[in-house]
């Protein structure tokens, strides 16, 4: 039988017989003036007593507020009491009969009332009834935090994995500023795509510009997925950073925080499952602080973690490419002399010859070795300088002698070119002399180098310039000397150039790839600068340009000389007056 | 008359090609060199060799590359390659070349031309 009762004496007299129908359990399910009802109905208040004298359990779920706070105390004495927010409506459920009120009035009897004892029916509320069961909190803590005025969020177990994957793809939803998400395995990204995760951490970065951090560990299968991520990093300003783990993962659960508000930790049960919801085993939801804030700490130093890890390996890879560049250069020239050397009596005839090849491939390797040392000392910082006050025009002026006559030595064809400036005492510097013309030396064999073997032309300008790029406003030392070299080959070559400055980095067969790595490297150590460009208008080439601070003295000097001439001047205009 | 032993020795390095080869004709042996690999390649179109003596590492084409097209050419040639580098290209040259037909050595450079000549006689 269903019906509905109308008036206060019939809804509370069929409430009563259903109390007294009752054997085992009394389930209740209401909003929050659900408690005034049970609790400020005095006929009902001595029926749920009773319930309670007679061992009967009763369950009640409704939201607990600042309003009712009083009635779901004195609720607490007789029932179990727990906490759901937003709860709707009012019913009850024992193992036979179903009452529901949908209007219900602070402390008074319900106006209407559903009853039902059709089982289907009675059999569906109880269901229901368990399902809101566990997603309500204990009371105790929500009590606390209306009476301490502070929200210490909640912490729940999930059981029901197909809630838990409810609660993930609305955690993620939910994201404004920031999602942390650690997954345990390669399989669980593939598994939370399946379930729309990737599409929602995308749109949580593009729409509501959310920051996606992500670690996970990856197959061969994941590569795909994590690469349609980062293709929306570019566009989106790096919102999503993936990080892939490639050691063995402690964790053994996916790990998600939102906004620092909210966690949810999930664990994983079988990795082998296709389906999350076979996969995953209990999960644990929270909005308690401590909580998400260990969670947060937690995700910052594995993601950190794997960073330094990432920078290690990357060390590594570098070492080891540096020892095998290394030795393939040296075994070269190596294999040059001591093939001569056992050839050279055999052959006296070709003697000049081998001596010639002998001395050139020694000096090739004489020249390694110092680029290794030089390597060496300046990633072990141990690159001194021996600083003198010096002309820098002069070093250039030999150094350019010393190249042209080499170039003429080996018949070569490309014109070298010095642009001085025009006062000679523009370019002291206080600086290490074989350094600076170690520097130098390795930009103008580069050009020389790179130049077409026909109508070569390399160029050298030195000049003097007011540093205008001088962000701490300090007076002294604001001049600077521009050093240019400039050659017509044909240019620097487009993969090598975001890398030009890095160890190895050549398209030359015979260079080790050092030298721009310790041009610049020399450069910095004297506080100055290096850059290179490409000519891209009817020239072709590359540009190099360094700066060096100009001498503290000589820029004293001119300041006393431009002092010195504004009063002549001054005097001069005072005459004429 | 002796047949006469022909070898055919590709290396970017102009001075490694004139030490083998100078090297290897006082043996006896006729030696085409090459710092070309493309070069090379026409010549082994025209020409005949008992013997491949190829450097690894070499811009534009290197030694693997310039075998592989060769082998198509002739699947027996026999070959040594030389290396100034470690134990990583056996493992490279194995997983491009799972079983090669012909004789394939491998010599690291530095290498003394009497041993080199040695090793040469012993293949060809």
């Amino acid at each position: 039988m269903t019906e509905v009762l109308y008036g206060e004496d019939n809804t509370v007299d069929r409430l009563l017989h259903a109390f007294s129908n009752t054997k085992s359990t009394w389930n209740v399910c209401a909003n929050s003036t659900g408690p005034s009802v049970s609790m400020g109905v005095e006929p009902i208040k001595r029926g749920m007593i009773d319930l309670k004298e007679r061992g009967i359990r009763i369950r009640y779920a409704t939201e607990i507020t600042k309003e009712n706070i009083s009635y779901c105390k004195e609720l607490m004495k007789i029932a179990e009491v727990r906490h759901l927010d937003g709860i709707k409506g009012g019913m009850a459920v024992s193992e036979k009969e179903y009452v529901a009120a949908a209007v219900m009035q602070e402390a008074k009897p319900v106006p209407h009332l559903i009853y039902s004892n059709v089982k289907e029916i009675v059999e569906h509320q109880q269901y229901m009834f368990e399902t809101l069961w566990t997603k309500s909190i204990p009371v105790e803590q929500k009590i606390r935090e209306i009476e301490e005025g502070v929200n210490l969020g909640i912490t729940e177990i999930i059981q029901d994995s197909h809630r838990t994957k409810e609660v993930f793809i609305d955690t993620i939803r939910s994201a404004t500023d920031e999602i942390l998400l650690i997954l345990p395995t390669a399989n669980a990204l593939l598994r939370e795509e399946r379930i729309g995760i990737i599409e929602l951490l995308i749109e949580a970065a593009e729409k509501r510009n959310t920051q996606v951090k992500l670690l996970t560990p990856v197959n061969d299968l994941t590569e795909k997925t994590l690469q349609k991520l980062e293709q929306k990093t570019e566009g989106n300003k790096g919102n999503i950073e993936v990080r892939r783990v490639e050691l063995e993962s402690e964790i053994k659960s996916t790990i998600v925080v939102v906004d620092r508000k909210a966690s949810l930790i999930t664990e994983l049960r079988d990795d082998s499952k296709d389906n999350i919801v076979d996969a995953i085993g209990l999960a644990n939801y929270s909005t308690s602080k401590p909580t998400v804030l260990s969670y947060v700490s937690i995700f910052e130093k594995f993601w950190n973690q794997v960073e330094l890890y990432e920078q290690l390996k990357n060390h590594d890879k570098l070492q080891k490419e540096f020892i095998n560049i290394a030795s393939h250069e040296m075994k070269t020239p190596t294999q040059a002399i001591i093939g001569y050397s056992e050839l050279f009596q055999r052959h006296p005839e070709k003697k000049k010859q081998m001596i010639e090849a002998i001395s050139r491939n020694a000096i090739r390797l004489q020249r390694l070795t110092n680029d290794i040392l030089d390597v060496t000392r300046i990633e072990s910082r141990t690159l001194n300088l021996d600083k003198e006050q010096f002309n820098l025009n002069d070093l250039i002026t030999s150094i350019v002698e010393d190249y042209r006559s080499q170039i003429e030595k080996e018949n070569g064809n490309v014109k070298l070119l010095y642009n001085k400036p025009k006062s000679n005492n523009l370019l002291i510097v206080e600086a290490d002399r074989v350094r600076i013309a170690q520097a130098i030396s390795n930009l103008l064999s580069n050009a020389i180098k790179f130049s077409p073997r026909e109508n070569g032309i390399v160029s050298i300008t030195a000049k003097q310039e007011k540093n205008d790029d001088d962000n701490n406003n300090n007076k002294t030392n604001n001049q600077k000397i521009i050093v240019s070299v400039k050659d017509n080959g044909e240019g620097i070559h487009p993969e090598i150039f975001p890398r030009l400055f890095t160890k190895f980095a050549t398209k030359s067969s015979k260079g080790t790839g050092l030298g721009l790595f310790i041009t610049k490297s020399i450069i910095e150590a004297h506080s100055g600068t290096i850059s290179a460009e490409n000519i891209l208008d009817r020239e072709r080439g590359a540009t190099f340009t360094f700066t060096l601070p100009l001498s503290k003295k000589q820029q004293q000097h001119q300041e006393q000389q431009q002092q010195k001439q504004h009063s002549n001047i001054k005097k001069i205009s005072n005459y004429q007056k | 008359m002796k047949k006469e032993r022909r070898i055919l020795v590709v290396d970017d390095e102009p001075d490694n090609t004139s030490v083998f080869s100078m090297g290897l004709e006082d043996e006896g042996f006729v030696v085409d060199a090459f710092t070309d690999p493309q070069l090379a390649l026409s010549a082994f179109k025209t020409g005949t060799y008992d013997l491949l003596i190829l450097d690894i590492k070499m811009p534009i084409m290197n030694g693997f590359e310039l075998y592989e097209k060769i082998k198509k050419l002739d699947n027996n040639i026999n070959v040594c390659f030389l290396t100034a580098f470690g134990e990583g290209y056996h493992e490279e040259f194995r997983r491009k070349f799972p079983a090669p037909s012909s004789y394939v050595n491998f010599v690291r450079k530095p290498i003394r031309i009497d041993e080199l000549v040695k090793k040469v006689n012993e293949i060809v």
